[in-house]
């Protein structure tokens, strides 16, 4: 423990830093928030083509105010029979493993809240007890829906765990470390680890937008699917907290896809002025949020049963090869990454072009056995 | 100087284990009974950081709170019943117990704290590294056997509940 | 610093009330609930143990890793053979399902 600034005693100043770590997780998780979106409407107008919010403000910037003021004054409408304690918990199950994750995450030079020498393992905990929160919320909101909606959800998220899990084991084996500042410290410079382990960024991506329940997985919160499906009975601010949660779960997934294969607080200058780290994550990290609202934009829904299987029948076998090649191969070759990344790269070409191929195939199947049955059928 | 945090942490979290898996047996409704259930599983979580054993802390949580509270709950939400009142099978015999628990909670006292205790704890963290050198040097056959047994519990449970009409899924 | 047998009391209050559960609960979810929570003070005692009387490379919490495991199979195998029973009768009262007949 190091003695702190006017040389307070250690205790107190990793007490007063931990202090000054959740002030700084609450602002920025809000602020994140806010700002998220107000981006999201303006990038999914932009992509649609048509303007996005104009009047609230200077290019509509006080938009997110005007909603959350709307939001904060709506009635507290509730069924009579749904569960108060576990109604009103609910959101703050979702929303609670979300502060949490930022004390780990490194945002400059020194300037870790905290550095855990388990923090990803830290990490992927706090992400699988959000799960819970969405189970008591579609239990308590008393409703055939919104239970299916809850359970649905919470079968998609414990699902996409795995590969998830499985694409992080990947980044540790090559980084040797599990403490999110030595993984930032291993990737030197330009050699940042995207480009010797593309696959486990690739299948981190996917599952990280199933894990948030983003597009195109965002069928159990979809508002055309089962009603909103868990959300259905929460309306006003508590639908708010939820949402927090889901765009606060969206930078926490964006800040380790930064710190994991991008090089962190990495940038330019950062040697002669640390804190300058600080703007070259938040950039990084807010690329990946925009590209988040991107796919949101663009790629049609996903039904539950296409989606499960492509995580158990695609992502995990993906990812468990990924493991056993990356692992042999460091054993083979201690040393060089050279290997590994040949490997990745071919493996991200065989995906990206293997597996429309095969839906293609499947597609054509699946056409000549409909068209055989009506050609029967109408003999 | 901050050495009195300690006990009283130890105390709270005690506090909660006991509460917690005391209503676990004594509550009506399944479903609060299931998240005190999860409730007593952060409070071991707690224990094990007390006793500075990070890793196992974390891993408490990520199985325990994360997978095994989803799976209690869900084997709750697809077998609903209608409450009942129960009435503890031991109501006559509650004396004789209250006397037979004494008796056994007197030695198991005294043999918990019979036993030498070390001078100084371990150094807290930094078990991960001899944690996964044991496991994945010494205990690798039993750690291959475990990731077995996974697979036959994975596959038979699926089995298990699987309908037996010939209903398929919607083909992809 | 918190003695061992304070720890070991711990474990031994959780494991017994865990069993109570087990004895006393007729559904049988609440049940596989409470072997949770015996598995669970097994778990804080091997745990305790292994780090105030254990040597440096953490063979008790190499045993906790696999307890874990075990639980976790148990979970998921015993609530499949409780949703089976439920679809035959609709019930998961261990009284009731006592015949291994119907």
């Amino acid at each position: 423990m190091s003695v702190g600034p006017f040389g307070i005693d250690p205790t107190i100043w990793a007490v007063l830093r931990l202090v000054i770590a959740i002030a700084l997780a609450v602002f920025l998780a809000m602020n994140g928030a806010l700002l998220q979106v107000y981006l999201e409407r303006k990038v999914q107008a932009i992509i649609q083509d048509r303007y996005g919010p104009l009047h609230v403000g200077p290019f509509g910037l006080l938009q997110t105010f005007a909603d959350a003021l709307k939001l904060l004054s709506k009635e507290d409408v509730r069924a009579k029979l749904t569960d108060s304690a576990f109604f009103i918990a609910a959101p703050a199950i979702v929303f609670a493993p979300m502060l949490g994750s930022f004390v780990v995450l490194p945002f400059a030079k020194d300037w870790t809240a905290i550095d855990l020498n388990v923090g990803l393992l830290y990490l992927t905990t706090l992400g699988s007890m959000t799960v819970l929160g969405i189970v008591i919320a579609g239990w308590a909101s008393n409703n055939k829906y919104s239970l299916i909606g809850g359970l649905r959800s919470a079968g998609q998220l414990i699902s996409y765990e795995v590969p998830q899990i499985l694409a992080l084991v990947t980044v540790v084996l090559v980084a040797g470390s599990l403490s999110l500042v030595r993984i930032t410290e291993a990737q030197q410079g330009p050699f940042v680890n995207v480009l010797v382990l593309p696959l486990a960024f690739l299948v981190y991506l996917i599952s990280a937008l199933a894990e948030t329940n983003r597009a195109p997985f965002d069928l159990p919160e979809a508002e055309s699917e089962l009603v909103a499906g868990f959300l259905t009975e929460y309306s006003g601010m508590r639908w708010g907290v939820f949402f927090l949660a889901e765009y606060g779960e969206v930078t926490i997934v964006s800040s380790i896809m930064t710190t994991l294969w991008f090089g962190g607080w990495q940038g330019p200058g950062v040697d002669a002025v640390p804190v300058l780290g600080i703007l070259w994550f938040t950039l990084k990290t807010y690329v990946f949020v925009l590209v988040f609202m991107w796919i949101r934009a663009t790629l049609p829904r996903l039904r539950i049963d296409q989606l499960m299987g492509f995580c158990w029948k695609v992502l995990i076998p993906v990812a468990l090869f990924n493991i056993m090649v990356t692992s042999t191969l460091l054993l083979a070759f201690p040393g060089t990454l050279w290997p590994i990344a040949i490997v990745n790269w071919v493996g991200v070409v065989a995906l990206v072009l293997g597996l429309p191929a095969l839906q293609r195939r499947r597609l054509h199947r699946f056409r000549d056995r409909v068209g055989a049955a009506r050609g029967v059928a109408a003999s | 100087m901050f050495d009195f945090i300690e006990p009283i942490v130890f105390a709270l979290l005690t506090l909660g284990i006991v509460s917690a898996g005391a209503a676990v047996v004594l509550i009506n409704r399944i479903t609060s009974a299931a998240l005190l259930m999860a409730f007593t599983f952060l409070c071991v979580a707690g224990m094990f950081l007390l006793l500075g054993a990070e890793t196992i802390a974390l891993f408490q949580v990520l199985i325990y709170v994360g997978a095994i509270t989803v799976l209690i709950l869900y084997g709750v939400m697809f077998t609903p019943q209608q409450p009942r009142p129960y009435g503890l099978f031991f109501q006559k015999q509650t004396p004789a117990a209250a006397v037979f628990v004494a008796a056994i909670a007197l030695p198991v006292l005294f043999f918990a704290f019979s036993f030498p205790d070390a001078k100084e704890p371990l150094a807290r963290g930094g078990d991960l590294v001899p944690l996964a050198t044991s496991l994945f040097g010494d205990f690798a056959f039993p750690f291959e056997v475990a990731s077995v047994l996974l697979l036959a519990a994975m596959v038979g449970a699926i089995v298990l509940v699987k309908r037996d009409d010939d209903g398929s899924g919607v083909d992809q | 610093m918190i003695p061992l047998g304070a720890y070991l009391t711990v474990s031994a209050a959780l494991f017994f009330i865990g069993m109570a559960g087990v004895l006393m609960r007729r559904n049988a979810v609440v049940i596989l609930m409470c072997v949770e929570l015996m598995l669970n003070a097994a778990n804080l005692a091997l745990v305790a143990f292994s780090r105030r009387l254990g040597s440096v490379d953490q063979r008790g919490s190499v045993f906790v890793t696999f307890v874990f495991v075990i639980a976790a199979a148990e979970v998921a195998v015993g609530l499949a053979i409780v949703l089976s029973a439920y679809r035959n009768r609709p019930t998961v009262d261990v009284d009731e399902l006592r015949a291994m007949k119907g």
